[in-house]
């Protein structure tokens, strides 16, 4: 599951069910923040991330996420860790 | 049943919550009484007060000040919230006492070291009490407790930063006084903790769902009564090195860890009530 594109999608989604928002164009490279997304949704968003993968991201990985690539890295590896 | 005001102070008083609410002012007390107790005029070095502060440093000094103006309604304001729990009534009284100290200590910094004159520091309290009036930013005792614990866990991180630089700049009497207050702001969070783990045993769920309320409406006090509050926050925010992933991980996760829970049961209690605000499909 835990490949980029499907990650891509799958944030899309969440995103969308999170923060009422539809990101037809984000991609990696784009600025969580240029997104209107905010630190709080960005909680939220990696919390629905994590139930929908049973992962578990610790704290002190949610620094410096300034791209959604930034965000999708750190939710791969741990789906990595995870087998 | 009362629940720290959830439901109005005329409800009978929870006996469980009442007695345990008082174990946790008793501790709290017994501990400032021992260990942290300190005097505005006796233990903070005056005589060591430099005249050459810098405005940046006098502007984050005198916004403190101005957040602490709104004391009385703090105080006030939270006593009605918490009013049938003798624990919670007379942690509000102590707390207003200490805090009236920090608001002292502050203003006199300003004013022995030259950054401020007495004609501007009552022209900057006029401004502030123009009809303005401070009230809660929640509505029930719960809620305001959860708010404590994040806000003062907030403002002792940010007064440590503030006194490293203070420390770095030479002023060691304002030092002192950062450091003072940041002891008794960790005591403050550390005693609102406590009753949020209370509470937590008491109604885990309508807790989770309080923290969540409490975490997405979160805003530091007075934001709204301050003059120039934003470009003050500003100044404070970058001398302090104080950003939004410095705030979870100093601040948020922390507080979440004190009272014994994860980030992910503050996730799922904010996916409930987004469930719960949903029109219904029907």
């Amino acid at each position: 599951m835990a490949d980029t594109s499907n990650l891509l999608a799958l944030f899309r989604e969440v995103v969308e069910e999170v923060d009422k928002k539809k990101l037809p164009d984000v991609t990696e490279k784009s600025v969580i923040a240029d997104l209107g997304i905010d630190s709080l949704s960005t909680m939220q968003i990696i919390g629905e991330l994590e139930n929908r993968l049973d992962i578990m991201i610790p704290d002190d990985q949610l620094v410096k996420l300034e791209t959604v690539g930034d965000l999708l890295a750190v939710v791969e590896r741990c789906a990595a860790k995870k087998g | 049943m009362a629940m720290l005001g959830h439901e109005g102070e005329r409800d009978p008083v929870d006996t469980r919550l009442a007695l345990k609410l008082y174990e946790e002012y008793k501790t709290f007390f017994k501990n400032a009484e021992r260990t942290r107790r300190w005097n505005v005029f006796d233990d903070i070095p005056w005589d060591k007060i430099r005249k050459d502060v810098p405005e940046e440093l006098a502007l984050v000094v005198e916004t403190f000040c101005a957040v602490e103006a709104y004391l009385p309604d703090y105080v006030s304001g939270g006593l009605a919230l918490v009013r049938p729990y003798m624990g919670s009534l007379w942690f509000q009284t102590n707390w207003g006492y200490e805090e009236s100290k920090h608001a002292l200590s502050l203003q006199e910094f300003l004013l022995q070291s030259g950054a401020r004159t007495d004609e501007q520091m009552v022209d900057l309290q006029n401004k502030l009490w123009a009809g303005q009036r401070w009230t809660p930013l929640f509505q029930t005792g719960r809620q305001m407790t959860i708010y404590g614990a994040i806000q003062e866990q907030a403002t002792f991180v940010f007064y440590v930063r503030q006194r490293e630089r203070a420390k770095e700049l030479g002023h060691e009497t304002l030092a002192t006084i950062f450091d003072f207050i940041a002891r008794d702001e960790v005591a403050h969070a550390h005693f609102y903790e406590g009753v949020v783990k209370v509470l937590l045993e008491q109604d885990r769920e309508g807790t989770l769902r309080d923290i969540a309320t409490v975490t997405r409406d979160f805003k530091m006090p007075a934001y709204d009564l301050v003059p120039d509050y934003d470009e003050r926050v500003l100044v404070m925010r970058e001398l302090a090195g104080m950003d939004r992933d410095m705030f979870f991980q100093k601040v948020y996760f922390p507080v979440l860890k004190a009272i014994g829970i994860g980030r992910n049961d503050v996730v799922q209690a904010m996916a409930r009530q987004r469930r719960e605000a949903q029109p219904s499909a029907e």
